[in-house]
């Protein structure tokens, strides 16, 4: 842990933001003036995105412990004063998030308050499509990363093994967000799994790579698609394999899922491959009954994972080259339910994480008392203008065409 | 639902704002075949010689492929018998489980499971293969996925889907638009006179029946209102409830009166642009990628003529000259569901290996998960690097019975952990016996014919008899009484892995 805080070494500026000043001071004005479009920004950045699916309560996440409304409509499962690791005199975090506190003291961690967007949808699948695609006025195939790879990846490159891990989704399959037009994001559940998996048989693989070098039966026009793919597919998890061998771990991961693929993206980004996106999951966070052990089980997977990651990032000396932004398909509601858990809600808290994250909480707590005409929490701040912040500030591309609707950037990077 | 009485004024001439198929979004545009159309003949009947490579086009479009004895049954029957008989299957389908497990179907950790595997069994082993194969297009087109929906109302949606798979399309529209599982995944449960929802009323123009562009949002706003009070009950069956609907004149698509949702459906299906959404939407499915608008047209005219009748739309396709035409041949790509269901009828699997539906989910095609309303866009979306692996190492998995199917970690297994004969017929025994012989080349021939109809050039070929004959290989000896078990299975691997068996 040593190396921890060893990567940050921020201006002073941003040190008042992460201080210990009051929260009217430390929220900061959401609107900023765009950059000049790539002239600040390192070519080398990573985004990491981290999906908490199923729906992540906020108020148990970043709790506001002083405010009496909290503790009287949560009266089983609200997290008492005592326990929570303060931010502020209103705020703090979860219990179990001392990890994330290590980052946030150092001045790494930004809170955005109250994330959400208009006539907000409660069905897991459909909100996840909205947050995916930030498109919630209508339905669209593609996800804003995808599209953002499509602008920046020309169908030249695409087709070239060098850009095959430009974008990662870390699992099984390829989230929506990552759904381009023209760029081929791998779905890499472990390293070893993204293979030709021919058992005992070596020369099976072998052969399976010649037989994909111009072989031209018939005429569909799918068919150079289909060479191109399988040649990346059968050797770009070979490339990667060789390209990583190097990296070993600075410390100890944390034993669970979500921190052993945050290792895995750590190798990723140590390999240099050219990855600007990666793409990670962690839930479920549907806790309608029984939400206190399930959820604090998860945010401690969070949590820890994360100060792990940053730990062994540093020590790369990558810490200021990955930002991770965190997002869920919707909040919960106010009111605890009969079985100790909360149902579906509205707006909530994301985390943005980094060696050159300006650190601080940006925005207010939503209100528990002045609320949507639903009774549940009004949203600040349009998901959008963090997807429009991230695109600009970080990986140095004008949002528009990207995210339809015009956003001010927030000051967290 | 009671008989409405609907008074319709029809104006003299009315002209929809655009009358235009929108295809920007269609990711297939781009990769029709190369070569010209012949209009004049397209769609007149094919009366050249019916090979088994024709057979095995029509099992595979038409179906989910077949094993190879099954490919020289059907092109037995030529062209016009084979398609008659897909159409009107002669004999009653195998018996199938009218329902799945009641307990399993309602446990909320099995019921998603449970529901899509018994929807691969009974693509797997039916005899009915087009009206399985329409069931599947319906589920694509009227795209509901079960992460909204109960998994007990997804199967009596695909029964649905099955029971008018080839009936008539207005029928269709209007059961869809009763149908339990519909009123939960587009709200119109919740749509009332008071509080419209015009969820289902936008997506039944835009996706199912017109396509963008050819309707208003006023139009959007009046279908809402004749759809108020189509509804569930406390049973999840659908109910009408009078006092819920807007029994007010409404004015949609040019014609007014007091329309409830049945006229919408008649009104929606009699647009000469809906007979070429859906007839663009077919040819997709069957003939090519990006059909030309002219053979759009010309189809659309027989669907018109048929009254809408799918079967007659659905024949006249696979009775045609352009359906066995150069052009359309391994045109399109396997869907997921096409490629995992073809390999299994093809090595004569009778059971759905249990982790197929994870296998699906990395292709790309989780069954009754489509990623959203409009369903799977397939085409060239079905083709990245992930979901070629999945597709290669679940060949692997199947053909060899040895590589563990555990996603994550588990690359190599030393030692096979399914036993092959358990659940498939396929043997390398019968390559050997068809083959007459352990030679490497009729040893080839016989899997290449079988597997893929021939369809490798002579490069692949010589490759292929490399990898038997141990030129480039690992595998100590060339064929041989001591390997040929494994020499078989991994070159019929890697047969059902080339390009061309990716396409259909």
């Amino acid at each position: 842990m040593a190396s921890r805080r060893s990567f940050i070494s921020k201006g002073l500026g941003v040190a008042v933001l992460g201080g210990t000043l009051p929260s009217f001071l430390r929220t900061a004005a959401f609107a900023q003036p765009l950059p000049a479009l790539g002239s600040s920004v390192d070519p080398d950045n990573v985004l990491l995105v981290i999906q908490m699916g199923g729906g992540n309560d906020g108020l148990n996440t970043i709790v506001p412990y002083s405010d009496d409304a909290y503790h009287r409509v949560r009266p089983a499962i609200g997290i008492p004063e005592q326990s929570v690791i303060k931010i502020d005199d209103r705020i703090g975090l979860n219990p179990v998030m001392t990890g994330l506190d290590d980052l946030y003291k150092d001045g790494n961690v930004a809170i955005v308050q109250a994330v959400g967007y208009p006539n907000p949808n409660r069905s897991h699948f459909e909100a996840t499509q909205i947050w995916e695609t930030a498109s919630p006025e209508n339905p669209v195939s593609s996800g804003w990363l995808g599209r953002y790879l499509d602008r920046t990846v020309s169908p030249r490159d695409a087709a070239d093994p060098s850009h095959i891990f430009t974008a990662v989704a870390l699992g099984d399959t390829v989230p929506t967000a990552l759904i381009a037009q023209h760029v081929d994001v791998p779905a890499i559940g472990a390293l070893n799994a993204f293979a030709y998996n021919a058992g005992r048989d070596a020369s099976s693989k072998t052969t399976a790579g010649v037989l994909y070098d111009g072989a031209k039966p018939g005429q569909s026009p799918y068919l150079s698609l289909l060479e191109t793919t399988a040649r990346n597919a059968l050797h770009g998890g070979d490339e990667l394999r060789a390209k990583i061998a190097d990296y070993k771990p600075a410390i100890a991961y944390p034993k669970d899922a979500f921190s052993q693929q945050l290792q895995l993206a750590a190798q990723i980004v140590a390999s240099r491959v050219g990855t600007r996106i990666i793409f990670v999951s962690i839930g479920s966070f549907d806790t309608h009954a029984g939400q206190r052990a399930q959820q604090d089980r998860l945010l401690g997977y969070l949590s820890q994972g994360l100060r792990a990651f940053y730990t062994d990032l540093a020590a790369h000396g990558l810490a200021q080259n990955v930002l991770a932004m965190t997002f869920s398909e919707f909040g919960r509601r106010v009111q605890q339910n009969a079985s100790n858990g909360t149902d579906h809600g509205t707006a909530m808290p994301l985390f943005i994480v980094g060696g050159k994250v300006k650190g601080g909480v940006y925005g207010e707590h939503p209100s528990l008392t002045d609320l949507d005409q639903n009774g549940d929490l009004k949203y600040a701040l349009d998901f959008r203008a963090a997807y429009a912040t991230v695109l600009a500030r970080w990986l140095g591309h004008d949002p528009s065409g990207i995210i339809a609707g015009t956003y001010d950037t927030v000051a967290f990077i | 639902m009671p008989n409405v009485t609907v008074n319709v004024t029809v104006p003299e001439r009315y002209e929809s704002p655009r009358m235009k198929l929108d295809t920007s979004t269609d990711p297939q545009v781009g990769f029709r075949p190369p070569g010209e159309l012949d209009l004049a003949t397209a769609l007149a009947r094919y009366d050249g010689p019916f090979t088994r490579r024709d057979a095995a086009h029509l099992l595979r479009r038409a179906g989910f492929g077949g094993t190879a004895a099954e490919v020289d049954t059907w092109a037995s029957f030529g062209a016009n018998g084979a398609v008659d008989a897909l159409l009107h299957p002669p004999q009653p389908d195998v018996a199938f489980d009218a329902y799945p497990d009641s307990t399993a179907l309602f446990d909320p950790k099995t019921r998603n499971m449970t529901a899509q595997m018994w929807w691969l069994d009974r693509m797997l082993r039916t005899q009915h293969p087009l009206v399985e194969k329409m069931t599947l297009f319906w589920h694509g087109h009227f795209a509901t996925s079960y992460r909204k929906v109960p998994a007990n109302l997804m199967v009596g949606q695909i029964d649905l889907f099955r029971s008018q798979a080839l009936g008539h399309f207005g029928q269709l529209l209007l059961a869809v638009s009763k149908d339990p599982a519909m009123l939960v995944w587009l709200d119109n449960r919740y749509n009332n006179k008071a509080h419209p929802n015009e969820n289902y009323a936008r997506e039944v123009m835009e996706l199912f029946a017109l396509g963008l562009g050819n309707y208003t949002e006023d139009d959007v706003k009046n279908a809402a209102r004749a759809f108020t009070g189509w509804t569930l009950d406390k049973n999840q069956s659908f109910v009408f409830r009078a006092n819920q609907h807007d029994d007010d004149p409404k004015t949609f698509l040019g014609r007014t009166g007091n329309f409830d949702g049945s006229d919408i459906v008649s009104i929606i299906i009699s647009q000469p642009i809906h007979q070429r959404f859906i007839c663009r939407k077919l040819l997709e499915f069957f003939v090519y990628s990006d059909p030309e608008p002219e053979l759009v047209d010309a189809l659309a005219t027989t669907y018109a003529l048929s009254g809408g009748d799918i079967a007659k739309t659905v024949g006249t396709i696979l009775r045609s000259n352009v359906f066995y035409s150069a052009r359309a041949y391994r045109a399109l790509p396997k869907s997921p569901i096409e490629f995992v269901i073809g390999t299994l009828r093809f090595m004569n699997v009778r059971k759905v290996p249990k982790d197929t539906i994870a296998w699906l989910q990395r292709m790309g095609q989780e069954p009754l998960a489509p990623p959203s309303v409009k369903g799977w866009d397939g085409g060239p979306t079905w083709i990245n690097t992930g979901t070629l692996l999945a597709r290669f190492n679940y060949v692997n998995r199947v053909v060899k019975a040895s590589p563990p199917a555990t996603p994550a970690g588990a690359m190599v297994s030393a030692a096979p952990t399914v036993d092959l004969a358990t659940y498939a017929a396929f043997t390398p025994d019968d390559v050997v016996r068809e083959a007459g012989g352990m030679d490497s080349d009729r040893v080839l021939a016989a899997i290449v014919r079988d597997a893929i109809q021939d369809d490798l050039t002579s490069d692949v070929r010589q490759t292929m008899r490399d990898y038997l004959d141990s030129k480039n290989a690992t595998l100590p000896t060339p064929l041989g009484p001591e390997n040929y078990q494994d020499k078989i299975r991994g070159a019929l691997a890697l047969v059902l892995n080339l390009p061309s068996n990716q396409l259909n």
